[in-house]
């Protein structure tokens, strides 16, 4: 599992040359500058389509959307055919591109335990589009294809639990971390990147746009993800040993996360009890599998 | 140099083999089954050093030989009917990005499961070269030459080798294997161009993708470079011959028995040797029948047709597809080339539908067709262009 570091361990050394045409407050341009910093100037990028997020200095390969999980392989598999294993294939992909489309090429490749790095800047929405539901996408939250109606209360249905889904292929390799927690996350890319097989990390990307709130809460919305208990960061090693990174003492009110945010806005009482229900209930699991150190899939 | 009697597929895992392919993706589907069960015992056995990919489905496999291709490995697939319709998108980005990828096509049509050239001629917009080949020996041969043209700098184009599924998937003939030494000094190993290494890409690339220049230029240049294949696909013929000792025609076209023919049939795939032998009973009775067989589909033999245009007084081609409501391919292709000829050169035309869905076409349906052109190239009425043999 990763080890701690401090923030004074953060390579200075930016890979990032310019922010792309990200928009303001974006977190996926900074998710992109904090995972790249990491994994240094010896991968091969690869992209399918998603958002832009920050412009890195490394060769970068594009394919189609469904096929994210398949170029790594290929390329994985190429570098080791032409004797040049120490060059990592890694994805950079949207939630979309892994929870959706991309599924079923990465599933796959997750089975096969491909000598891959995925790392998925997640921002529950098809925001390259312009914010229509993903299976990424949490209950309630207003997109362009869930607006609120008589017949509409925002999406209908959970967030798709795609770490879980991953740990169930026995893969090396599961993480999720957040941008607003910047010493894990790069601790988790590190980790990441000095294994062997098949690696995703998931990390919580805000956006400002799609999530209706000002440019400089980014962060701020980000921790309180995580202080709530809604984006609980975690690593799971070859489908059994877990590790909870982040244990605050008493979990903030969901509301915290939510008010700020006008996708949510439109919450009553009882659903906003709802979601503070079952964030609490699936906190005490994700508490139990660190006290035991294990998940049971 | 041996001998082996081995069914079609047989024939193209023996060429991956020979040409040391270094990653090799596919997906199973009938007709081209075989062909991923080949590749998986050569694997377990450890017959040279190479990388199988069993995936989950034929999308995937065509991105990964895609992936593996970029960074400079020789990389083939596999698929058939159905299968090569599912790969359609990723095909285009294969094409796009220049990249050498080999690919048999084993033919299936799409509807039903025996044979007919639906399947790869739906994929005409996606920017591959595109050959069709007749025996189990061609096969073989073809692959190897469809490695040397698609990996010459002047070209960098995938390639598709389609050949029709059971007849020739899955029925055994003589063929020759040439000698692994001589065809690794024919064939060397590929590049990647351009360098995607992270200690050889060339760094005023990073970030480059959208906007810049002339939209249209990426098109053309595509479109330039696959009509270049013709030359290129003449020499390397020229050169497989004298190292193998064997060529089929003059790479775009096999003519058979076209010394004194005054009409030709016009064919492909499995069914122009069936055609062989109806040419050569036509011939036996004075009839002045010969066969062109179209080898390459994509990019089309027109400097060759045109000289054959202005010599005979009819063609007779036979479609194995059909593009409903449009017509058969190589026939509105072949009358396309031949609106440059004057009017007195041009020979009559007549379009024939067959052997779709796997249709036995037999030695005497070529006979039939020979005749009706005959007629027709002799001053008689057009009654139907159009006959579904």
């Amino acid at each position: 599992m990763s080890e701690r570091i401090t923030r004074v361990q953060i390579p200075m050394e930016e890979m990032g040359i310019t922010p792309g045409s990200a928009c303001q407050g974006c977190g996926a341009a900074l998710a992109a500058r904090l995972a790249f910093k990491a994994l240094g100037p010896n991968v091969i990028r690869h992209g399918i389509p998603c958002c832009p997020d920050t412009v890195t200095a490394t060769p970068q390969v594009g394919g189609v959307f469904e096929g994210g999980g398949a170029l790594l392989t290929g390329t994985s598999r190429g570098l080791k055919a032409i004797g040049r294993e120490d060059v990592l294939a890694v994805g950079f992909f949207g939630d979309g591109g892994t929870y959706d489309i991309g599924f079923q090429g990465l599933s796959a490749a997750a089975e096969r335990n491909e000598d891959i790095l995925v790392i998925t800047k997640d921002n529950e929405a098809y925001m390259n589009t312009g914010n229509q539901r993903s299976s990424s996408t949490p209950k309630y939250a207003i997109t362009s294809t869930n607006p609120v109606g008589p017949n509409s209360r925002g999406k209908g249905q959970p967030k798709k639990n795609i770490p879980f889904i991953f740990a169930a292929h026995y893969v090396p390799y599961v993480a999720t971390t957040s941008v607003a927690f910047p010493e894990d996350l790069i601790a988790k890319v590190n980790y990441a990147k000095g294994i062997k097989g098949f690696r995703i990390i998931i990390i919580q990307s805000p956006c400002p746009v799609g999530w209706r709130f000002e440019p400089e809460k980014t962060i701020e919305i980000a921790r309180a993800g995580v202080q709530s208990g809604i984006w609980p960061l975690y690593e799971i090693m070859d489908g059994k040993d877990f590790k909870l990174n982040y244990k605050p003492k008493e979990l903030k009110p969901i509301t915290e996360y939510l008010k700020p945010q006008a996708r949510f806005r439109h919450m009553t009482e009882a659903e906003i009890a709802e979601v503070q229900e079952d964030t609490t209930s699936k906190w005490q699991n994700v508490l139990k599998a660190d006290e035991m150190g294990r998940v049971v899939i | 140099m041996s001998y082996e009697v081995m069914v079609g597929n047989k024939a193209a895992a023996t060429a991956c083999k020979l040409a040391r392919v270094q990653v090799a993706s596919a997906f199973p589907i009938t007709p081209q089954t075989t062909i991923t069960q080949y590749l998986s015992e050569m694997h377990a056995n450890a017959e040279w050093d190479f990388d199988f990919v069993n995936v989950e489905g034929e999308l995937t496999s065509q991105v990964v030989v895609q992936g593996a291709s970029r960074v400079g490995a020789r990389t083939f697939t596999c698929t058939s009917g159905p299968g090569l319709l599912y790969m359609h998108h990723p095909m285009q980005t294969t094409g796009s990005g220049r990249l050498p990828v080999i690919m048999a096509v084993v033919h299936r049509s799409y509807k039903g499961m025996q044979p007919d050239h639906s399947d790869l001629m739906s994929q005409e917009w996606t920017g591959w070269s595109h050959w069709y080949v007749e025996h189990a020996q061609e096969i073989l041969d073809t692959l190897l030459m469809a490695y040397k043209v698609a990996e010459d700098p002047r070209i960098r184009i995938p390639i598709a080798v389609g050949y029709d599924g059971y007849v020739l998937s899955y029925t055994a003939e003589p063929v020759e294997i040439p000698d692994q030494d001589l065809v690794d000094e024919w064939l060397p190993p590929p590049k990647a161009i351009p360098e995607i290494l992270p200690d050889k890409v060339d760094p005023s690339t990073f970030g480059r993708g959208w906007g810049g220049g002339d939209p249209q230029m990426a098109w053309k240049i595509h479109h330039d470079v696959i009509l270049k294949i013709e030359e290129v696909h003449k020499e390397v013929m020229d050169s497989f011959e004298k190292t193998f000792g064997r060529r089929y025609g003059n790479a775009m076209i096999e003519t058979y028995k076209m010394e004194d023919a005054e009409v030709a049939i016009m064919a492909m795939g499995t069914i122009a040797g069936t055609c062989k032998a109806a040419v050569d009973r036509m011939q036996a009775n004075g009839k002045k029948v010969g066969l062109i067989k179209l080898r390459s589909y994509i990019p089309f033999p027109n400097k060759d047709l045109l000289e054959w245009g202005k010599k005979l007084d009819g063609i007779a081609v036979v479609d194995r597809s059909i593009c409903p409501g449009k017509g058969g391919p190589s026939f509105q292709k072949l009358r396309d080339t031949l609106f440059d000829l004057k009017d007195k050169e041009r020979p009559k035309m007549l379009q024939f539908h067959a052997g779709l869905g796997g249709k036995e076409v037999r030695v005497r349906d070529f006979e039939m067709i020979g005749d009706k052109i005959l007629k027709v190239a002799k001053g008689g009425k057009v009654e139907n262009l159009v006959t579904w043999v």
